[in-house]
C-alpha cells in the first residue's frame, strides 16, 4: 500500500519521537492533577457559598458559576494567552492550562457540590444546631460526609470532563499530549490517523479506570440498603 | 454487566480500526482515466490558500479568490474542460491539506505546497511553478536585524510547515539557539507576535505579506529555497503526469512568468 492511512507508520522515526510524546503525556496528567486539585478548592469554597444563608456569599457564587459555565473555555484560553499580556500578564502555557482548566470545572464541581448539599442539609442542619452544633461543625461532621458519598460519582464525571479539556492547551502550544500528536502527525513521523488514534488511546487510558471505578461505587450505592435518595439534579451530565 | 463492558470495548477498538481503514475514504484506483474522472465531476476541486496575497486570497468584499495559483487553477479548468470557470476551490491550510487530498475530497492542491523529498513519499509534485524562501517577521520595537539576534527567543512557526527545519538549520550553522511553538493556522499566530508570545512569525517570504502592518516588518533575511509544486493524490499517476505537461509547457512559452509580473510576486 503505497497511500493510505497506514503510509506512513514509519517505526524507525516513530520512536526518536516518543521521548517527547510522552512528555507531552506527563504534562497532560500534571495539568490534569493540578486543575483537578483546583476545581475541587474551588468548587467546595463556591459551593458552600451558595448554599449559605448569607446573601452576598450566594451571589458572588453565582457570578462565578454564571461566567464560567455561559463561556467557552477556548475563549477563555484566548483570551489568557493573547490579551492580558496587553496588561502585562503573561502566564507560561503550564499554568494558563492549569487555572483555566480548574477554574472553569471549578464552577461545575461547585455545582455538584451544593447540589449534595442541598440534598442532605434539610432538616439535618436544624437537628444539628438544637444538638449545639455551629454552622460549621455541622458541615464538617455531619453535612459533608454524607455529601462526599453522593457526590462521588457527578465528581469523577467532571475529573473525566477535566482531563478531556486539557487538551485546549494544544491550541496555544502548550506541549501536551494533543500539541505534540499534531505535531507529529503534521510533521511526517505519522499518518494523522494513527496518530490521533495513538492519542485518543492515551486520553482514554487516563479516563476509563475513573469511569468504571465510578460506576462501580454508584452500584455499591445502590444496592446498600440506605434511607438516602438521591436527587435528579445529580446525575446531571455538564461541563462537555 | 461484565460481559457488556467487553462488548462495548471491543466495539470501541473495532470502530477505532475501521475507521483508520476507511480514513482513506473512496480508494480511487489511479493509472487510469482521472481525467476523465475530474470531467465526470463536472468541476476540478482545488484546494487553494485564502489568505495568501498574490498567490490565494478570498477578497473581503467580493469573495472571490484571487492570485497566482487561482489563475493556474482556471487555465488547467480551462485545459480539462475549455471552460476556465468550472473549477471548484476550497480554502486549506497547511494542516488540511495534505488529509484533503489523502480522502478524495480535491483533487488537486495548489496552495503554496513545498515540495520534499518527505513530502514526494506521500504524494505526487509537478514540476516546481514558483520559489520562494523562508522569511521572518518581526516587530519593529523589537530590535531584531537578523538571525543573530534571535538566541533565546522564540519563534512561531505553522504545524506541517517547513520553515521550523529551514530555520533551525540555519541557526546551527551559525551557532544560535531558539525554541519554537507551534500554531494551527497562521492567524494565531500572528495574534502571538502581537501579544509577545513569540518574537518572530516564520513562514514563506510570500505568506508573511500578508501580515505585514505597521508595527512589523519582513527582515531581509531568508532561508532555504522554497519549491512550489502541484500536489495531487500519489495513486492519481496519470493526472500528476497531465498536470506536469501543463506545468512544463507554461513554463517555457511564458504564460507562468506573466502571472508572476501580473501579481507583482
Amino acid at each position: 500500500m503505497s497511500s493510505g492511512p497506514f503510509a506512513l507508520w514509519r517505526w524507525g522515526r516513530l520512536f526518536k519521537d516518543f521521548p517527547g510524546f510522552l512528555e507531552g503525556f506527563r504534562i497532560t496528567l500534571l495539568v490534569s492533577i493540578l486543575a483537578l486539585l483546583l476545581a475541587l478548592i474551588l468548587g467546595i469554597i463556591f459551593g458552600l457559598f451558595s448554599t449559605s444563608n448569607k446573601k452576598i456569599l450566594r451571589a458572588i457564587a453565582r457570578v462565578y458559576v454564571e461566567f464560567f459555565q455561559n463561556t467557552p473555555l477556548v475563549v477563555q484560553v484566548f483570551f489568557v494567552y493573547n490579551a492580558l499580556p496587553y496588561v502585562g500578564i503573561t502566564l507560561d502555557v503550564f499554568s494558563i492550562g492549569m487555572l483555566c482548566v480548574g477554574i472553569y470545572h471549578g464552577a461545575y464541581v461547585s455545582e455538584v457540590v451544593r447540589a449534595g448539599i442541598s440534598s442532605i442539609a434539610r432538616g439535618q442542619m436544624e437537628a444539628a444546631k438544637s444538638q449545639g452544633f455551629s454552622y460549621l461543625q455541622a458541615m464538617r461532621w455531619i453535612i459533608l460526609p454524607q455529601t462526599i458519598t453522593i457526590v462521588l460519582p457527578p465528581l469523577v464525571n467532571q475529573a473525566v470532563n477535566l482531563i478531556k479539556n486539557t487538551s485546549v492547551m494544544a491550541l496555544v502550544a502548550g506541549g501536551d499530549l494533543m500539541y505534540r500528536a499534531d505535531s507529529w502527525a503534521s510533521n511526517g513521523t505519522l499518518s494523522y490517523g494513527p496518530a490521533y488514534i495513538i492519542t485518543g488511546a492515551m486520553y482514554f487510558i487516563l479516563c476509563f479506570p475513573l469511569v468504571s471505578w465510578a460506576r462501580r461505587h454508584e452500584l455499591r450505592i445502590k444496592n446498600r440498603d440506605t434511607q438516602t435518595v438521591r436527587p435528579a439534579a445529580l446525575s446531571a451530565k455538564g461541563g462537555q | 454487566m461484565k460481559f457488556a463492558k467487553k462488548m462495548v470495548c471491543v466495539a470501541l477498538i473495532l470502530a477505532a480500526v475501521a475507521g483508520t481503514v476507511f480514513a482513506g475514504g473512496k480508494q480511487e484506483s489511479g493509472g487510469s482515466g482521472d481525467v476523465d474522472k475530474i470531467k465526470g465531476h463536472g468541476v476540478l476541486r482545488v484546494g487553494v490558500k485564502s489568505d495568501v496575497p498574490g498567490f490565494g486570497l478570498q477578497n473581503p468584499a467580493t469573495g472571490l479568490y484571487e492570485g497566482l495559483e487561482i489563475e493556474l487553477s482556471k487555465l488547467i479548468a480551462q485545459e480539462i474542460f475549455g471552460d476556465s470557470s468550472k473549477v471548484a476551490f476550497t480554502p486549506v491550510t497547511a494542516k488540511t491539506r495534505g488529509p484533503l487530498l489523502d480522502n478524495g475530497d480535491i483533487d488537486l492542491v495548489i496552495a503554496t505546497f513545498t515540495v520534499t523529498e518527505e513530502r514526494k513519499l506521500t504524494y505526487n509534485f509537478s514540476t516546481t511553478y514558483y520559489t520562494d524562501a523562508v522569511g521572518m517577521l518581526v516587530k519593529k520595537a523589537a530590535g531584531i536585524s537578523g538571525l543573530k539576534d534571535l538566541g533565546g527567543k522564540t519563534i512561531g512557526v505553522a504545524q506541517s510547515a517547513t520553515s521550523r527545519v529551514a530555520i533551525k538549520e540555519a541557526g546551527d550553522k551559525i551557532g544560535v539557539s531558539f525554541g519554537f511553538s507551534e500554531f494551527a493556522t497562521y492567524p494565531e499566530i500572528k495574534a502571538a507576535l502581537d501579544s509577545g508570545r513569540v518574537d518572530v512569525f516564520s513562514v514563506d517570504k510570500s505568506i508573511l505579506a500578508g501580515y505585514l502592518d505597521n508595527e512589523t516588518v519582513i527582515l531581509p533575511e531568508a532561508f532555504s529555497p522554497q519549491e512550489y509544486g502541484i500536489a495531487s493524490k500519489k495513486s492519481n499517476t496519470e493526472l500528476a503526469s497531465y498536470i506536469d505537461g501543463l506545468i512544463s509547457k507554461w513554463l517555457s512559452d511564458g504564460t507562468i512568468a506573466g502571472l508572476v509580473s501580473q501579481f507583482n510576486l
